[in-house]
């Protein structure tokens, strides 16, 4: 039997009354892989991660996480480490007393580890929790989430309030320990540009729906900016799925996805699309075209329309 | 695998706070009230040199795990520590604490009463309304109400982390309706001396240990449907 996958979504929803945080969300996670968790504030990945770690409740579809149900299931939650951007720690902890107790509850805990990166965040492993400034407190998850070396590690927008210096030495850190130490990493993010280069498997996720999932080098590769004279341009993207379309006097520049040749004619020139240009890109486009399909459909109940719609 | 030992060593991380502050109270709101005494000399009759500062020490343990629900639990939660596991180490921890707790006013409660309360016949800790008579109810008679001042904090807890403020409200008005709608009751039908003689006619054990034992088994219980489907 094939060992399961450290995440298996299938058809997972979660509704408040009309509202669908997430819609029929289905998605695999393979193991030893850096995943990132894409979308908009809102765009239902925190939900999706509680959900994964049974902090949050599903309405409806399957969950599993190692091939179980992660809700109550203390084996399944000592090999999963959630590193949130809204953790809460108790008032009487001091920095140590979280590392502490993040030792104790992690079997893979790695002491030498977590002290290198106390060293290099610089953290007063004495100082209470709620003194520190966000950056600081964003330190210490990323501490707990690198030293507990779980089979499956979730970081959601780790980086609030570090500095460019501080999030490149996470990125590095993350980037060695992953190398030396393969495990299953999902970073929920909205710096795309930042950690393009770590991420090998994207999902974007866009009102609770997901819009893209696929291996980040082929997502980039699908899509290409297309410029040169407006007629030469429409001519070659007509078919394809046109992502976004600007015009400036006779000339055109169009993100298409789907175009694997690039001809060298009539004037037209490709430039590679960035993870981040492809992500924006792809969420607008689903926008506009959800917006005038709203429009299309005539006015629909207020409160409607809003993720619920495809 | 079983994360209630682990669970226990986490509540214990900073045990310097999580039991030295009710000691630290109790030792102090003992001080004060016997400083209080020792000045006012004999302004105060003998007799009258009785306190409820023992209340303090209740009220600090109740507190005390009202935070370990709104602050740890969501922390252990977000930690990978199943709810099951979590309600199973604070009850082991209350069960220990309290009787721990009980065998320590129990101790206290012979060193007043050997010492003359305290040199000065100040009664703190064996007050007329806890005496039980052996050491066996003694000591149920002061480990049972932490019990209960405990689970009545997990469960206040437990339902502000399920249900938010709106189900504190709920909780608060509820019960708020209910004693007053028994007191209503009780003035209409002039039932106030019977109550007052059943109270009297209850054993001291009867009333610091049995009822607050059932009350905090209901507490617990009903905390244990609660947190089931509480999120961090």
């Amino acid at each position: 039997m094939i060992a399961a996958n450290p995440v298996s979504l299938t058809g997972v929803s979660k509704r408040y009354r009309e509202v669908a945080a997430l819609d029929e969300v289905s998605i695999e996670l393979a193991p030893d892989t850096i995943h990132g968790l894409l979308g908009r504030n809102g765009a239902g990945k925190t939900t999706l991660m509680h959900i994964l770690t049974g902090q949050a409740f599903e309405t409806g579809g399957d969950v599993r996480v190692f091939g179980e149900h992660p809700y109550e299931n203390a084996a399944v939650l000592r090999r999963v480490c959630f590193v949130k951007e809204s953790q809460r720690y108790p008032d009487w902890f001091a920095v140590r007393h979280a590392f502490k107790a993040a030792a104790l509850l992690y079997p893979n805990w790695d002491a030498r580890f977590a002290a290198d990166l106390v060293a290099d965040f610089d953290l007063p492993l004495g100082r209470r929790i709620k003194k520190l400034s966000r950056g600081q407190l964003s330190a210490v998850g990323v501490v707990i989430g690198l030293a507990a070396q779980a089979p499956l590690t979730i970081f959601d927008e780790p980086y609030l309030g570090l500095d460019a210096v501080a999030r490149q030495l996470f990125y590095d850190r993350l980037l060695a320990d992953y190398a030396e130490r393969p495990r299953t990493v999902v970073l929920s993010t909205h710096l795309i540009d930042e950690v393009s280069d770590l991420i090998e498997h994207v999902v974007l996720l866009d009102r609770g729906r997901v819009l893209l999932d696929g291996d980040a080098e082929s997502l980039r590769g699908d899509a290409v900016t297309v410029s040169g004279p407006s007629g030469a341009v429409s001519t070659f993207v007509a078919g394809y799925d046109v992502l976004h379309r600007e015009e400036v006097g006779g000339m055109a520049r169009v993100t298409v996805r789907g175009v694997s040749e690039r001809p060298d004619f009539a004037g037209l020139s490709f430039e590679p699309v960035s993870l981040q240009q492809l992500v924006v890109r792809t969420a607008q486009s689903r926008r506009a075209a959800t917006a005038a399909r709203t429009r299309d459909d005539g006015p629909v109940g207020a409160g409607n329309g809003n993720g619920g719609r495809r | 695998m079983n994360q209630v030992p682990a669970v226990i060593r986490v509540l214990f991380v900073n045990a310097r706070i999580t039991l030295g502050m009710p000691l630290g109270i109790l030792f102090l709101v003992w001080f004060f009230n016997w400083a209080l005494f020792a000045t006012l000399a004999d302004a105060v009759p003998p007799a009258g040199r009785t306190t409820g500062g023992l209340m303090a020490i209740y009220f600090v343990f109740g507190s005390g795990y009202l935070q370990t629900m709104t602050q740890a639990f969501p922390f252990a939660l977000g930690m990978g520590v199943t709810r099951r596991a979590f309600y199973t180490a604070v009850a082991l921890l209350v069960a220990v604490e309290s009787a721990g707790f009980g065998v320590l006013l129990g101790l206290l409660n012979l060193l007043e009463r050997a010492t003359g309360g305290w040199g000065l016949r100040l009664r703190f800790f064996a007050i007329d309304f806890v005496l039980a008579g052996d050491p066996l109810r003694q000591w149920l008679v002061y480990a049972v109400p932490f019990v209960a001042v405990a689970f009545l904090g997990v469960f206040v807890g437990v339902v502000f982390k399920r249900w938010g403020s709106t189900g504190l409200w709920t909780v608060g008005t509820t019960t708020g309706v209910l004693l007053g709608g028994l007191a209503v009751l009780a003035t209409w039908g002039q039932w106030w001396p019977a109550v007052g003689d059943w109270f009297a006619a209850q054993s001291v054990p009867a009333l610091l240990a049995g009822y607050p034992l059932v009350l905090a088994l209901l507490l617990g219980a009903g905390g244990w449907l609660a947190i089931r489907r509480a999120t961090p």
